[in-house]
């Protein structure tokens, strides 16, 4: 009896220790944001809330910043909820898509269009970064959300992801849906589709989060401030703080940065099972 | 509703679009970019004509590295800042900019090169002395110290040498403090080192003469000066704060550093934000290596103009530059900003209205930079520069660190950025 | 495959056409760009280039910072992909363990994951600067002279931490989800084979999770070299002396702040052939072990 108990004891303890070692950064930022940069710099961070909250919120929400001073965190937490979306949706919809024609037929080019949407697991925007810089410029896609949303989904992940789904279900469907004479985009829409509700939501919402979180093809990819999404709004925030010779606002940084991360955060909160299916599932 | 509201507005902005917008990607963040907004509400104010709107990209950098993906994009801008690294490398890139001699020729502006001082005369233009940009921000290093912190150390005027350094640093320590941090290892303790030394920086005359291909940072001056500061980080006389121009300025706000080294352009933030006594002063140099220490040359930016722009707008930058090199214009930045006044005509207006006589720390930059120029105090002109220069810092910080001695970190940097050099002359041959 | 298929025709093409013209245009287009960028010398704004062949790959195999850059990363992932793969699955088993809060738990490690590198790299800036930053003076107090910015080992311990705080979380739920996946049945049997705690997990349980580890394995070295970015770009930016950056930073770094396009295309090239070499070895790997 004792043994067990001290060993979950145990468990538990290791268990709450790491999860204050997450909790405590983030807690520590948002407390700090509440209170005016004259106490930050001269009592370093906070870890109670101070009494500059409103003030601080509404004025990075409101009040024009960065550097051209014409775009505010509103908009551009718009623009980071526009890429989310745009993103997590383009790529359910051609995923799926591509998946289908992938599984469900048998055509010539299958196999050799299977290899290359394979391939592009290969490559990390990170490597191929500059020239499509040079891409995007020539199809004048530069500062569109277009340009933003539309060569992420070059990725494979969604397809794979679907493809495993769909090698899944069971012959029978397709057989039964044969004999009751469905084309194939009936089969699709459906039956397909009403099927893999649970699956899409999860993609979506995994997908969400990887759209919201683009920092360096956003950065390359727009030279207005008025498509900037909010991950950008922080760096430049910070950067530009930090470069004059004024009082840095940190609660200001400190705000943004936690109205960078509450969205996905909440997200993957409130929809942890179709996240972790999404996730997983995408795996195997 | 909706769509009727925007056709009512998209023809106001059709009727009043009467005004040519003039972009301008500029460096100036801080106080400096607020003077910058002041100067372009001005002009804006004085005209309706033209509008000119000034865009902050970040640091000198930033701006650069936007202004070269914007130019390959056919996204550019009409106006940039482009600073000293970056010279070579807009200079020599064919049909890019449209040189601002050409463009005051066209447009009726009498210019003149001489009306500049000439420390700043040279620097942005070609090897026949047509400039090419137009010189805005110039500053050069010189030395803030902390009066109040000299007074508690015992030392009465601020050294002149570094020799004298070396001794004032030990009464520092002593009071407590740390002598000495610096902002920039490049242009203070590389570039302009050698112009306060009267040292050849690269061949081909600097590279004036020619795309260069050799820099000479490894020599015995520049060997003794920077094993000094390994050696002065060990006594505790020098910190090096990163390579952050703002960290190594905050250690002097904080007090924690008697003398900084920065630019002349920073006296203006300085004035509103130091909570003490400061004065200002020349970079000292060693009474070793010169007698008397030479000429600095310039640092900070020019305004380029980008290629390919409409007549109209042309007109606009015209009369923008033109009011910019205005005397009175000259005054207020420097005034504003501690940029030195760039046209001979901006330092007589400064001198008359007395400026000096009430703050006479403001002159030291332009006072340094008029000291008679001698062979090698005429800067440089190298492509690559940037990476050059990040090569710099990185050696430096590991001679710094004890990581490497001296002469082995500068002859590092001579053969890294000789290769860039050749690659970069290779590029444009 | 499907035994029971749709016959050809022209439908399967319309439905797998956009995720190919995608790729095609913004994947294959710049890729060959990059290779052919990487035989050729530009200026920096693009005026003029010249062929230069195997110039760039010499220039950039000759150069000693690649080397040092190439190392950082190898041990840099390598670091990183232990660290939180460990915490993660011991994470994941003390969670599958204990009998009340299992719940709790998954919610208490799951939200890490979706804060973007960027922000991470943020916060960690705050908590480890130099005049206000609580980690910073901590660690000075217990007697290390921690200082990031001047040197590059404090620097590389320091985002070494911070990219795997990162990434334990997606460890955890990926071994959570493995550890729940595993049968009462055999879990109760290995309980009467084998007494002692540490030698059932490491000779029952971890064997039935290896697809899932070599998946993390994978998943986890693509991040260190490729998702750092971000945590890079807002803490060190690869100082001090350029022993910060990884492959993929230096790539940026290169081509688009240093404007050398040729230079940055052959790393990227080489970085190709690199990723292609894994993805082969992990496909075939990888794919061979699912099927139990």
């Amino acid at each position: 009896m004792k043994k067990i108990s001290f060993s979950s004891l145990f468990s538990h303890f290791i268990l709450i220790i790491f999860a204050l070692l997450f909790l405590v950064p983030i807690w520590v930022v948002l407390a700090s944001s509440t209170h005016t940069p004259v106490t930050i710099l001269r009592d370093g961070l906070q870890f109670w809330f101070g009494d500059n909250f409103i003030n601080t919120y509404k004025s990075i929400l409101f009040e024009h910043s960065g550097y051209t001073k014409n775009v505010t965190a509103f908009r551009m937490l718009i623009n980071s909820l526009i890429l989310g979306f745009g993103f997590a949706i383009g790529k359910v919809v051609i995923s799926s898509m591509a998946a289908y024609a992938i599984v469900y037929f048998r055509f010539r080019m299958a196999n050799f269009l299977f290899w290359l949407i394979f391939l592009t697991l290969l490559l990390p925007v990170e490597v191929r970064i500059v020239p499509s810089f040079e891409v995007l410029s020539k199809l004048n896609l530069l500062n569109s959300y277009t340009g933003l949303i539309v060569p992420l989904i070059a990725s494979a992940t969604g397809t794979f992801f679907f493809r495993q789904f769909y090698k899944s279900v069971p012959d029978e469907m397709l057989e039964a849906a044969k004999i009751d004479g469905a084309n194939s985009w009936q089969f699709f829409i459906d039956i397909l589709v009403p099927l893999s509700k649970t699956m899409m939501i999860a993609l979506f919402i995994v997908m969400f989060i990887v759209g919201w979180n683009q920092y360096l093809w956003p950065i390359m990819m727009t030279t207005k401030p008025e498509y900037s999404t909010l991950l950008l709004g922080i760096k430049e925030i910070y950067q530009s703080n930090f470069e004059g010779t004024y009082l840095p606002e940190f609660n200001k940084a400190f705000a943004m940065t936690i109205l960078a991360l509450i969205v996905p955060v909440a997200i993957v909160i409130i929809f942890q099972r179709w996240f972790i299916k999404g996730l997983v599932d995408s795996e195997k | 509703m909706r769509v009727k509201s925007f056709l009512v507005a998209a023809l106001f902005a059709v009727v009043a679009n009467a005004t040519t917008n003039i972009t301008w990607w500029h460096a100036m963040g801080g106080r400096l970019g607020e003077v910058v907004n002041q100067l372009a509400d001005n002009f804006n104010k004085s005209q309706s004509e033209y509008k000119v709107i000034p865009v902050y990209k970040g640091g000198y950098e930033d701006t650069m590295t936007a202004g070269i993906a914007a130019y390959r994009a056919h996204k550019a801008p009409d106006i940039i800042q482009i600073f000293d690294a970056g010279a070579a490398t807009i200079i020599n890139a064919k049909g890019v900019v449209y040189p601002v001699a050409d463009l005051f020729d066209k447009y009726g502006t009498k210019f003149n090169a001489n009306d500049y001082i000439s420390g700043v005369r040279n620097f942005y233009a070609d090897s026949k002395g047509r400039m090419i940009g137009c010189p805005f921000n110039s500053s050069t290093p010189v030395m803030y110290y902390n009066k109040d912190i000299f007074k508690k150390a015992g030392i009465k005027n601020p050294p002149k040498t570094w020799e004298e350094f070396e001794k004032d640093a030990a009464k520092i320590k002593k009071a407590g403090y740390i002598a000495l941090s610096q902002s920039h290892s490049p242009w203070i303790f590389a570039e302009n080192f050698h112009s306060r030394h009267n040292l050849q920086l690269a061949n081909k005359n600097n590279g004036f003469d020619g795309l260069a291909t050799k820099i000479y940072y490894a020599n015995p001056a520049m060997e003794y000066h920077w094993s000094k500061l390994r050696d002065w980080i060990n006594k505790g006389y020098y910190k090096y704060y990163g390579r952050g121009w703002a960290d190594n300025q905050q250690a002097f706000y904080d007090q924690k550093v008697a003398m900084w080294l920065g630019s002349s352009g920073s006296f203006g933030g300085l004035k509103k934000g130091a909570k003490f006594n400061f004065g200002t002063t020349y970079l000292p140099y060693w009474k070793k290596f010169i007698d008397k220490g030479a000429q600095t040359f310039i640092g900070g930016a020019a305004l380029f103009v980008f290629s390919g722009k409409s007549d109209e707008k042309y007109r606009g930058i015209n009369a923008f530059l033109r009011f910019l090199t205005n005397p009175k214009n000259q005054y207020f930045w420097h005034k504003e900003t501690g940029y030195v006044p760039i046209t001979k005509a901006a330092y007589e207006l400064a001198k008359k209205d007395g400026y000096y006589k009430r703050t006479p720390d403001a002159e030291i930059g332009i006072k340094q930079l008029s000291l008679p120029s001698q062979k090698w105090t005429k800067g440089y002109r190298l492509g690559n520069y940037v990476q050059i220069r990040e090569i710099m810092v990185e050696e430096f910080e590991k001679i710094l660190n004890g990581q490497e001695s001296a002469k082995d970190g500068l002859e590092t940097i001579d053969r890294k950025a000789d290769k860039l050099l050749v690659r970069f002359a290779r590029t444009h041959r | 495959m499907k035994k029971v298929q749709f016959k050809g025709g022209i439908i399967p093409y319309l439905f797998v056409s956009p995720q190919i013209i995608i790729i095609l245009v913004f994947f294959i287009w710049p890729s060959v760009m990059a290779v052919y960028y990487s035989f050729e010398l530009q200026d920096a704004f693009g005026t003029s280039s010249q062929f230069v062949g195997f110039l760039n790959y010499q220039d950039v195999l000759g150069d000693k910072d690649y080397y040092n850059s190439l190392s950082f990363t190898l041990i840099f992932s390598t670091l990183v992909t232990l660290f939180s793969l460990g915490t993660g699955l011991y994470l994941a088993h003390k969670a599958n363990e204990v009998i009340k809060g299992k719940g709790l738990y998954r919610t208490l490690f799951i939200w890490p994951y979706a804060i973007a590198p960027a922000v991470v790299g943020l916060i960690a800036t705050f908590l480890f600067n130099e005049s206000h930053g609580d980690l910073y003076h901590f660690l000075n107090q217990i007697g290390w002279k921690f200082d990031p910015k001047s040197d590059p080992f404090d620097a590389q311990v320091m985002l070494i931490f911070i990219s795997s705080w990162k990434q334990v979380s997606v460890n955890f739920i990926f071994f959570l989800s493995g550890l729940q996946g595993i049968p009462r049945s055999i879990i109760e049997a290995s309980k009467l084979d084998c007494k002692s705690d540490t030698r059932r997990f490491w000779s029952i349980i971890f064997p039935l999770l290896t697809p899932t580890t070599f998946f993390l394995l994978v998943t986890n070295i693509t991040y260190a070299f490729f998702d750092t970015f971000g945590i890079i770009d807002t803490t060190t930016r690869g100082t001090p002396m350029g022993q910060t950056k990884t492959l993929a930073y230096k790539i940026y770094q290169d081509g688009f702040l240093g404007a050398d396009v040729g230079g940055s295309s052959a790393q990227s090239v080489i970085l190709m052939l690199f990723v292609l070499i894994i993805t082969i070895f992990q496909f075939k790997y990888i794919e061979k072990r699912v099927h139990y």
